[in-house]
């Protein structure tokens, strides 16, 4: 290989992790996502929701406002923290959030500097490093609220990584391979995995609903038991990325669920050449479905008040490991018999 | 649904010394414990012990009272339960009127009732929207606070004020209905039937209340009794007790209503109790607007003392202007009792004068002190998640419990 693709091919790869799945649409995503779900949140609730910033385009810009007066305000560090864990912690989460995304294709051709057979099982791996750091916060803070919080989250992380794995596990039996873009191919020839198995679309669900803390599962960062959970010594720049890394993590889940259950980026041509068809239709449809999936999920806060800490382990050891297990069944019943 | 692990007799005796137990302090500045400050001691996760601390936000009523006029104390008495200011007016003058041997005549007794029953509309829908941000539900917040909009609204036509009315004085009221207000009443009514089956649907029949609130924060009917409790939290035990019915006041007497009553006494029963309870406040108000009587909203001796220019007023404007013998009303020496049934349950009022210018002794109790005992007793045993559950579904108004 001469030099000269070899550094288009580093710039292309720089693009891919920087601006379209990755860091810039992430960012632009979460903006957008935490507007619409305080709208449709106003909207249930007899209000306007966020309104008088930018007043004439509905106040689209409140969360651009919000993320400029995070930026200002001053860093207090609590004197009995642990300083170093306590500064590096929540961009450490954030980052290791945004990991996953390198392993997630969004269309036929996107390939980075990794081995594309194992897409899924790394991707499945680096999105359950993500909730250590919210331990470490819990530790570092100094505070008891910060240290249950912590606490509730290992609980949490615990009862609902099984279901998590098994869930994707049962689909990767079906599909019979560990890569994304032969999974959306799969489901080209049949239909689209939420058909095939909808248990295990549920249970990614529910998954989802409680890893990214959205109602009724939002028990880490419940108000009125421990103030802002993890978050309450936090302060700035950093309670702002606190409070993003969910919605970063509600993107890679939700784009690992259209990967997998909708149909990928089924209305567009499987494989077909050219930078518009191959790489930005197919990868807009994808982001477009993990959109819808992820409005749905932000929908919820405007409908649930939030479960006990020993109901909702109890059910994540319960009834939706119970579910995770069927599913897995079901997928090799499929695979025997269709 | 959790295990009681302590029991609720041996609650405030156990010794929380050592270091098995954490001690966690719940407020004063805290999203979950209005202002008072809970301290909270845990086995693990079960609260062992619960120390309601409070006075954050006492206002020393009764000490302002004894050092003013007689008349001068309504308005003192309404600061203290915001939610429910009618109710504490009320009380006062339903005591104030004993002592002076006053009777107001029917149709201000009517405009009392109606006035109560809307302003316990109003706390109660204060009571369910705090109970749900406690429980995480934003959405019955905003509903509760919304829906006490049109209530609010109505008191303003009544009263010309929307939350601290000072509608209530010796011998009568301040102002009469206003043309209009039974047509815009019976509209929010109607409305309000619509918007409680929305209530319903998103918070009543919601699989995660019933889950949290189902056989969390029981407490039974000798145990209710025992320790005091009042108002709705009391019926949702199981007993049968309310001021309207065993000591009536106002024009209680002539109207047909329910008292509901629930058995398990947790704290799902304690938010249907209200929600019970809106709907014969509803009741009691289409009753009162059909039943209104003609007449003086003001006893006839205290409108035969109006000077020609407040007669004028009171009969073209239906308003009674403050005379200026109601700033030098000197009871004669005695003492009076009062009870009323407010929204939280019941005001208890002493007043004893010695013939002069200012009450010598002004006392009263308000439910939400009454239900402090309750709460500390209630939450032992449960999780602490449990706790805003509880809390919340006790309905404690902090401010309220100080005075």
């Amino acid at each position: 290989m001469g030099i000269i693709p070899l550094i288009i091919w580093l710039i292309e790869d720089l693009l891919y992790v920087i601006i379209f799945p990755g860091l810039v649409t992430v960012m632009v995503l979460a903006i957008i996502i935490i507007y619409i779900e305080r709208k449709i949140a106003g909207k249930v609730q007899m209000r306007f929701g966020p309104l008088w910033v930018s007043k004439r385009i509905g106040g689209a810009l409140q969360s651009v406002a919000d993320l400029l007066r995070f930026s200002f305000q001053s860093f207090i560090v609590p004197e009995g923290a642990d300083r170093l864990a306590f500064i590096l912690a929540p961009g450490l989460m954030f980052a290791f959030s945004m990991i996953p995304l390198i392993f997630v294709p969004v269309g036929p051709y996107y390939s980075l500097l990794f081995p594309a057979g194992l897409t899924v099982l790394l991707s499945v791996a680096l999105i359950l490093v993500t909730p250590i750091y919210a331990i470490v916060i819990g530790w570092s803070s100094d505070n008891k609220f910060s240290f249950v919080g912590s606490l509730r989250e290992a609980f949490l992380l615990m009862s609902y990584e099984i279901p998590f794995i098994f869930s994707v596990l049962s689909m990767v039996i079906f599909y019979r391979t560990l890569n994304y873009i032969d999974a959306v191919a799969s489901q080209y020839r049949f239909l689209p995995g939420i058909i095939l198995n909808p248990v295990a679309a549920v249970v990614m669900l529910i998954v989802m609903i409680r890893t990214t803390g959205r109602f009724p599962f939002d028990i880490t960062e419940a108000d009125s038991e421990l103030v802002m959970g993890l978050f309450t010594e936090y302060s700035a720049l950093f309670f702002g990325v606190g409070m993003a890394t969910p919605y970063v993590e509600l993107y890679v889940y939700s784009l690992i669920f259209s990967l997998l259950f909708l149909g990928g980026w089924w209305p567009a041509p499987l494989y077909s050449p050219g930078p518009i068809m191959g790489l930005i239709l197919p990868g807009l449809v994808v982001v477009v479905k993990a959109f819808i999936v992820m409005t749905i999920l932000v929908f919820l806060r405007s409908v649930y008040p939030r479960y006990r800490l020993d109901q909702a382990v109890r059910s994540g050891w319960g009834y939706v490991m119970g579910l995770s297990a069927l599913a897995v069944v079901i997928s090799i019943l499929e695979v025997i018999f269709l | 649904m959790s295990e009681r692990v302590y029991n609720i007799e041996e609650a405030p005796n156990i010794d929380v010394s050592g270091d098995r137990y954490i001690m966690l302090q719940i407020g004063p500045s805290h999203p979950g414990s209005g202002h008072m400050r809970i301290k909270v001691w845990l086995d693990g996760d079960i609260v062992v012990k619960v120390d309601p601390d409070i006075g954050f936000v006492h206002r020393t009523s009764e000490w302002l009272s004894e050092r003013r006029e007689f008349i001068k104390a309504i308005p003192i008495v309404e600061r203290i339960m915001l939610p429910d200011t009618i109710h504490a007016n009320l009380s006062y003058i339903t005591t104030l009127e004993r002592l002076l041997g006053l009777e107001a005549p029917p149709r201000a007794q009517y405009l009392r009732t109606l006035a109560a029953e809307i302003n316990r509309i109003t706390s109660h829908l204060y009571g369910i929207g705090i109970f749900g941000i406690f429980l995480g539900s934003s959405t019955v917040y905003m509903w509760a606070f919304g829906d006490r909009e049109p209530f609010i609204d109505l008191m303003e036509m009544l009263t010309g004020a929307r939350i601290t009315y000072s509608y209530i004085i010796p011998g009568g009221v301040r102002w009469d209905m206003p043309k209009g207000f039974k047509e815009r009443a019976e509209k929010v009514l109607e409305y309000m039937e619509k918007r409680l089956k929305d209530y319903d649907d998103i918070w009543v029949k919601n699989p995660v209340v019933q889950s949290r609130c189902v056989n969390v924060g029981v407490i039974d009917k000798t145990n209710a009794i025992r320790l005091g409790v009042v108002g709705p939290n009391l019926r949702a035990s199981g007993v049968y007790y309310d001021t309207r019915k065993h000591d009536p006041y106002a024009a209680y007497q002539n109207v047909d209503f329910e008292v509901p009553t629930f058995k398990n006494g947790d704290a799902y029963d304690r938010l249907l109790i209200r929600v019970e309870e809106i709907k014969q406040s509803m009741k009691i108000i289409k009753q009162v607007l059909k039943d209104m009587p003609e007449g003086k909203i003001i006893d006839e001796g205290t409108y035969k003392q109006l000077n020609p220019v407040m007669k004028k007023v009171y009969d073209e404007r239906a308003r009674v202007m403050f005379p200026a013998f109601y700033n030098h009303m000197r009871p004669q020496p005695g003492e009076a009792t009062g009870r009323v049934e407010a929204g939280r349950g019941e005001i208890f009022f002493y007043l004893r004068s010695d013939g002069g210018k200012y009450p010598y002794r002004f006392r009263w109790v308000t439910p939400s002190f009454r239900n402090l005992p309750f709460f500390t007793h209630v939450a032992v045993g449960y999780r602490l998640a449990d706790l805003p559950a509880i809390y919340g579904s006790v309905d404690y108004f902090p401010p309220e419990a100080d005075r």
